[in-house]
């Protein structure tokens, strides 16, 4: 048996050198090529740095991508990119535009998936953004209809999550921030989510995050997919509560520090987090990875927060005689 | 024949370089390089840029943008007594954050917070501009509320509030107040909680048109009751809460109404003699001398030069409704 094994939930930060190429590139002054080649770099440090602290399942840390719901829309015929929207503050994005019925070119992420797995004999999670969040992240001149342009997106992601199962991906996680943004279109999220898993040997991801659970919660068990990876530090643990009385039939990716602060939280406050997370689901159920993807922080802080975090899972282990196993 | 206006936001940055002014200002701000009225400045070149673009297209009652607003609760709740900011939240469905405001006591009015905000952009356009402000129910429900425990009993201290400011805005010159209550499209049942703040900020606007501004979705279900509210105009999202139009249709309005008809969520371009068709529809249910044409919501949410594009077809549409009708 397997237990409290450790993942991460998609992104890292770059490191300056990536970020000054990718400026550089934007401007012209670096080649597709030499920016490429400075991200295989730099995946590669990430894949070595988990495989070093004992990361169970690694991730490829998304070191080529900008935003999630872009770089897939990049790589999809009948798309284009808009001009520059405001997230907050000073942070601006590009979002995709929907100009055309949607098409895959080819295979999105796969290739990154080969590169990282390469470079590991543990298993590396595929990862794709979800037809949901890419629909409601993207303005849609063409199909009209929320309901039409998700499924579409979903029926070429499916062939995304086929190939990566074909690379050897044992496990492939669809990310959906957008989840919680509509409570009257769950049942929309559960059918395009499940048109992506549909038939897929692999295990099945659904990550989420900063949403309000509790209008959320009766549909986790009706999500189309294995485990769910959800937030927990920066939500609080009140949640818990609620999955004590109603049992989560899946497992879960519980996450135990928080992506937003520049704090580094002490391996006691983790472990503490584990065990509560312990005395509701089986350690074999149970995964421990960061709230979300960490790319808002530093390399040093991202690098410290899944060092206590691997310390810690570690130290539970340990306390309650748990074997790691085969992931 | 109908007015055009638009509803509040604007984009504060566009994809030419030059129209990045302000994104590199405040990078410089946080880096220390430059200081606060320095930052001052650059946000009011916006201003002034964006009342260009706004008169340029023919808008009859435009807004300064908000472009100094970090978002739509935490600009007005910061200044407000024992209220901290906090993190970041989603704000609505738009795949946008605001900083939570955090009442830790009984709010109060302390100083002025729009006013000069306001007379610069009064002095830089040729239309008149409306103040805005977000509404004291949505205030309230979108806080982190640590010391009334109770939605209204907030939502009404935050209306005395903003009452305040209503006034302290007219007396400086302001004829148009527009109060946005987004939170009434999710939670129509707190119509009720709206209405009597409403009510308080009334009495303090003097002569001022006071209008009343709901988006995100439709308010169909109590339509009828926002027709009987102490508000002298009500803005609708028919985008978004294209489900309000059949209330329109029903049940008409002796009320002026805004008909946010130009999706703002959407990069796709309306073909004006279609929303004036949409417009004169309404001919029989509506007096369209007293209806006034918008964007559904804020145009903040589109890239800068669709938002202008916007701004045309917006006028556009209503010179054709003025031909035809």
């Amino acid at each position: 048996m397997s237990a409290l094994l450790t993942t991460s939930v998609g992104s890292f930060p770059k490191p300056d050198y990536l970020l000054r190429a990718r400026t550089k590139a934007s401007k012209g002054e670096l080649s597709e090529e030499g920016l490429r080649a400075l991200e295989e770099k730099s995946t590669a440090e990430w894949i070595q740095f988990q495989e070093q602290i004992g990361i169970d399942i690694p991730v490829d840390g998304e070191q080529y991508r900008g935003d999630m719901a872009t770089y897939f829309a990049e790589n999809i015929d009948g798309t284009e990119i808009s001009g520059l929207v405001r997230s907050y503050g000073n942070r601006y994005y590009k979002k995709p535009i929907i100009v055309d019925e949607l098409r895959r070119k080819g295979p999105i992420s796969v290739d990154w998936f080969r590169f990282a797995q390469a470079r590991t004999r543990k298993p590396v999670k595929g990862m794709i953004t979800g037809p949901y969040t890419m629909m409601d992240w993207s303005f849609d001149e063409f199909y009209g209809s929320r309901e039409t342009a998700c499924l579409a997106f979903a029926k070429l992601l499916h062939q995304e999550a086929r190939d990566l199962e074909s690379a050897g991906a044992k496990i492939v996680q669809v990310d959906e921030p957008a989840l919680s943004t509509r409570f009257d279109e769950l049942p929309l999220l559960v059918k395009a989510v499940g048109v992506v898993t549909k038939g897929l040997r692999a295990k099945t991801i659904l990550h989420t995050c900063y949403g309000n659970y509790n209008e959320i919660f009766a549909y986790f068990n009706k999500l189309p997919v294995d485990q769910i990876d959800l937030e927990m530090s920066n939500s609080g643990l009140d949640l818990l509560e609620r999955f004590r009385r109603e049992p989560l039939r899946k497992e879960i990716a519980f996450g135990v520090v928080d992506v937003h602060s520049h704090v580094i939280e002490p391996e006691s406050l983790i472990r503490e987090r584990i065990e509560k997370a312990l005395t509701i689901f089986d350690p074999d159920k149970l995964y421990i990875d960061p709230d979300c993807g960490l790319k808002t922080r530093s390399v040093e802080e991202a690098q410290a927060k899944l060092r206590n975090m691997v310390a810690a899972t570690r130290a539970v282990r340990e306390s309650h005689h748990l074997t790691v196993g085969k992931g | 024949m109908v007015g055009t206006t638009v509803v509040g936001s604007y984009p504060r940055i566009g994809d030419r370089p030059a129209e990045q002014s302000l994104r590199r200002a405040i990078a410089r701000f946080d880096k220390g390089e430059i200081d606060a009225a320095q930052l001052r400045t650059a946000e009011r070149e916006v201003v002034k840029a964006v009342l260009r673009e706004q008169n340029e297209a023919g808008i009859d009652v435009v807004t300064d943008g908000q472009i100094s607003w970090y978002d739509s609760q935490s600009h007005l709740a910061r200044k407000l007594a024992s209220i901290e900011i906090g993190g970041l939240v989603r704000y609505f469905d738009t795949n946008t954050y605001y900083r939570q405001p955090i009442v830790r006591g009984p709010v109060a009015w302390k100083e002025p917070i729009l006013g000069d905000e306001w007379k610069f952009a009064q002095a830089n356009s040729k239309a008149p501009v409306k103040a805005v402000l977000t509404g004291p129910l949505t205030l309230a429900s979108l806080a982190d509320d640590k010391h009334y425990h109770s939605k209204k009993a907030l939502a009404l201290d935050l209306a005395t509030a903003l009452g305040e400011e209503v006034s302290s805005l007219v007396r400086g010159g302001a004829a148009q107040i527009q109060l946005d209550e987004p939170i009434l499209t999710r939670h129509p049942e707190d119509l009720a909680i709206a209405i009597e703040g409403l009510e308080r900020i009334r009495t303090r606007k003097g002569s001022a048109r006071l209008a009343l501004f709901m988006y995100f979705g439709d308010v169909a279900s109590i339509y009828e009751d926002l027709l009987e509210s102490p508000a002298d105009a009500i803005g609708l999202d028919l985008v978004q809460g294209a489900a309000t139009r059949d209330a329109i249709a029903k049940y008409g309005s002796e009320k002026p109404l805004v008909l946010g008809l130009i999706d703002a969520r959407n990069t796709k371009k309306e073909i004006p003699g279609e929303v004036a068709k949409e417009v004169l529809e309404l001919r029989d249910r509506v007096d369209l001398k007293t209806t006034d044409l918008s964007p559904s919501n804020g145009l903040e949410f589109l890239p800068r030069e669709r938002a202008r594009e916007k701004l045309g077809i917006l006028s556009a549409a209503a010179r054709q409704v003025g031909v035809a009708a």
